[in-house]
């Protein structure tokens, strides 16, 4: 084949510009960190990217939700760990004025305090955490016990709807206390009573029973509390395992390989540095040189 | 007997035509880096030996030569290598563009990515209404929902927008591609006028002939053509290549339409409204006119007046008829007409194919499947006030043609009219789930909503489809996150494809120029030789002139002087 000089030096144009194409390739890789960086780099592989990244971003999410769900428990517990030693203190009361040595006017001095612990129960009925009230479930801007509505009778929650919280795809877990279980009407109009009878200097010792069942109440919902936080952290270290596998999963679909582009480039480079050189050698002598 | 001069006059011829060959030879050295350029040789012929066979010929031994002359200048080209060339630039023409309009695409789309493209934006709106469900009573969470939603709105209306700009600009270069490949045409016809008139003298006009060929090598990556050669007649040489006539061949190569034939030429262009042609391109692409222009002072912008030659359905019985190349590229880009169809309200409107348009038809799939579902899952739910919601989300989607430009974000919608809540309740936030489920829904299957109950306690459940209490959008095989995913992955194999083919062709091409450089190009080694070569020649034949003016010097002044 009959080959010229400017044959030569097209051809060398064009091996040098294929060469930094792949130059640039590799330099895209290794800068980015990513192997593919438009759809037609590997289709099946940004297919999946998008869909890796939608599964990232949803564990992610569910990671935050998480937060918001120990706040619900942690909140509920600290109240009613708050509520349990008020009625806590109410019972010893109870039990002091029971003795029957207590006269009418000491029996009406524990009655001003079990008065002021009943406002005290109600105060973290009507716990908030942030702009919503704890214990009157899905209806949260509504103060759940208002000892003053309905002239004097008081309202209190009642059958609450649960708050869910969605965690993983499709499982929700209920964060809050139903407040009709702990701080239901009947606990203060049992209280009410009390402070009734202790008021006209009565033996109060019939309502330790019922004092007795409250408090178990308040225990029994914490016992539940902490049953959901063991079955809260279960899940979020479920969930810190997902996004872990997730992450890796991302990276292993579409991260470069360091060793492999770097090892790639270094040739590249090679390949490149001999074109050039070639090019030098091949490009400059003519018949000119030789001839007198 | 010869002349006494013979010798002198054999001397001469030789000096000349040696010159005629070193002029030559310089030639090619000053155009060793013209393109199109053919190196050129010169065909040395003997001269009419003397004496020629006749009645009254002298009676000498043999005949003798009488010299040489610069025959005829040709140049060095080999024409079937024309046609490999011409072949594969032709498919490098259409690779090129449709590789060139889908990688635009993907950049438009910018798929794979952590903050840009629609995907992040959508993930980013399905977590700010999961955040919503959590604390559902909260300003901040409802304004950021706002906020998202309207940043999925931009991020459909930057798509939208930027196809129609991309395919806006491929109609500008269909325009422009036409008007270049109308220029060639005339200009191929006026060389042939040229040439029609120097080659009946006996000339070979070569460096016509270069740029003739320069110019369908330019017209073949445009469109696929045949080129005949047409004889000039009168007394042109045997060598001599005759005049163009170029056929415009379909996509199956048979003859649509004859381009140029000797000096007469067609333009290609799009009909207008009162019988002119124009090369403006004014929506899909249903026909290209092959006509001849009335009067060819017209400006080229204006619709010019002709006479039909051919008119060339560009798509027809299932598949694109058009020639192959740049021109088709452009056009399966920018958009045809594959038929029509009636619409609802009885008017006949086109059915468009093409990369643009049925990226634009996806994405407005997209974009009114997603709208209209989230009014409908938001519309079930309760307001913060824990009213049932009545305003919808989106807004403008009363068709799926441009749903991607058109969609808006509810102006009337304030942070309370989301509908977080399933049963009213400010606290419940399984409506805001919902609405994020709307990108994972798969829309083939019935739907049950989480929370929303009918009035009889049973779960709500939706179906999407064409039958009574459906809802009728267009994407009912998939979640609207694999539609997206689809749509990704089909551009991005399309464009591998379009990338691939356009590179193979390009070193196709490459290949067949390298062997049309292998016989046309200048060597200017070569070059250097042959200018050794004929200068040596020239010198021997004025060193001969040299011994003939000594030979003549003895007879004409040193004979007859016998003893002198």
């Amino acid at each position: 084949m009959r080959v010229t000089q400017s044959m030569l030096s097209n051809n060398m144009l064009r091996n040098l510009s294929s060469s930094y194409e792949r130059l640039s390739k590799y330099q895209d890789q290794i800068s980015t960190g990513k192997k593919v960086n438009r759809p037609s780099d590997d289709p099946v592989v940004v297919m999946k990217g998008i869909s890796y990244r939608t599964d990232l971003s949803e564990v992610q999410q569910y990671k935050r939700n998480f937060s918001e769900a120990y706040d619900w428990i942690e909140n509920s517990d600290a109240a009613l760990d708050n509520a349990g030693q008020a009625l806590q203190r109410i019972r010893e009361l109870v039990v002091e004025a029971s003795n029957d040595t207590y006269d009418a006017s000491q029996r009406q001095a524990i009655s001003a305090e079990i008065k002021q612990l009943r406002d005290h129960l109600a105060d973290v009925a009507n716990t908030k955490f942030g702009d919503k009230y704890l214990f009157n479930g899905a209806d949260t801007t509504t103060q759940p016990v208002d000892l003053q509505a309905n002239s004097g009778d008081g309202s209190f929650p009642e059958a609450t709807q649960p708050v869910e919280i969605e965690l993983s795809k499709g499982i929700y877990l209920p964060v809050n206390v139903p407040g009709e279980k702990v701080f239901g009407e009947q606990l203060f109009s049992d209280l009410k009573a009390l402070t009734d009878d202790l008021d006209q200097g009565k033996n109060p010792a019939s309502y330790l029973d019922q004092i007795d069942k409250h408090i178990d109440d308040i225990n029994n919902a914490r016992a539940d509390l902490g049953a959901r936080q063991n079955r809260l952290e279960m899940m979020e270290s479920r969930v810190d395992n997902q996004e872990v596998i997730v992450t890796k999963v991302l990276s292993d679909n579409e991260d470069v390989d360091y060793e492999k582009a770097i090892t790639d480039l270094t040739t590249q480079e090679s390949v490149h540095r001999a074109a050039l050189a070639v090019g030098a050698r091949v490009l400059q002598p003519t018949l000119m040189d030789f001839l007198k | 007997m010869t002349s006494t001069f013979h010798g002198l006059e054999v001397a001469k011829r030789g000096m000349m035509a040696q010159q005629t060959a070193l002029y030559t030879t310089s030639q090619n050295i000053a155009n060793a880096n013209t393109s199109g350029y053919s190196r050129q040789r010169v065909n040395f012929v003997q001269t009419e030996p003397y004496p020629a066979a006749s009645m009254n010929r002298p009676q000498i031994p043999g005949q003798m030569g009488t010299g040489v002359e610069a025959g005829s200048i040709e140049r060095v080209r080999e024409q079937f290598l024309d046609v490999q060339y011409r072949n594969e630039n032709n498919k490098l023409g259409y690779w090129d563009s449709r590789s060139t309009a889908l990688s635009r695409l993907e950049d438009v789309f910018a798929e794979p990515s952590d903050t840009d493209g629609l995907s992040a934006v959508m993930n980013e709106f399905w977590q700010s209404l999961q955040d919503l469900s959590v604390n559902p009573e909260n300003e901040g969470a409802r304004s950021v929902v706002l906020q998202r939603a309207q940043g999925v709105v931009d991020t459909f209306h930057y798509l939208s927008n930027s196809i129609s700009d991309i395919q806006g600009d491929l109609g500008n270069q269909i325009s422009v591609g036409i008007k270049d490949v109308n220029s060639i045409l005339k200009q191929i016809a006026e060389l042939n006028q040229q040439i029609g008139e120097v080659e009946p003298s006996g000339y070979l006009p070569n460096d016509l002939y270069d740029e003739r060929d320069r110019l369908v090598d330019q017209l073949s990556s445009y469109l696929n053509v045949k080129v005949e050669k047409m004889p000039s007649g009168g007394n042109a040489l045997d060598i001599a290549e005759g005049q163009y006539k170029i056929t415009l061949l379909d996509a199956n190569g048979n003859p649509s339409a004859t381009l140029v034939n000797g000096n007469q030429f067609n333009q290609l262009g799009f009909s207008t409204e009162d019988g002119k042609y124009t090369n403006v391109v004014s929506g899909p692409i249903k026909n290209i006119e092959v006509y001849t222009p009335n009067d060819l002072s017209q400006t080229e912008s204006d619709p010019v007046a002709g006479i039909e030659v051919a008119s060339i359905d560009f798509y027809t019985s299932g598949n694109v008829n058009f020639s192959q190349g740049k021109l088709r590229g452009l056009i399966e880009s920018y958009g045809y007409q594959v038929g029509e169809t009636t619409d609802l309200s009885g008017n006949v409107v086109p059915v468009v194919a093409g990369i643009y348009p049925e990226m634009q038809d996806k994405l407005d799939q997209l974009a009114y499947t997603f709208g209209t579902l989230f009014n409908t899952v938001q519309k079930l739910g309760f307001d913060l006030e824990g009213n049932q919601a009545s305003k919808d989300f989106f807004t403008n989607l009363s068709t799926i043609e441009n749903a991607a430009s058109n969609i808006q974000l509810n102006s009337d919608l304030q942070t309370k009219d989301i509908a977080a809540s399933s049963n009213g309740l400010p606290g419940d936030g399984k409506n805001a789930i919902n609405l994020g489920n709307i990108f994972s829904m798969d829309l083939s299957k019935d739907i049950t909503l989480e929370g929303v109950k009918n009035s009889d306690g049973t779960p709500v459940v939706l179906s999407v489809g064409k039958n009574p209490g459906d809802i009728d959008v267009p994407i009912t095989t998939s979640t609207i996150n694999s539609f997206y995913e689809g749509i990704i992955g089909g551009l991005g194999v399309a464009s591998q494809q379009a990338q691939r083919l356009s590179n193979n062709s390009s070193s196709l091409v490459q290949s067949a120029d390298e062997r049309r450089q292998s016989v046309s190009s200048v060597s200017l080694d070569e070059e250097m030789t042959n200018l050794i070569k004929f200068q040596h020649a020239y010198n021997a034949a004025a060193r001969n002139i040299t011994v003939m003016d000594e030979m003549l010097d003895k007879v004409i002044n040193g004979m007859g002087v016998v003893g002198r």
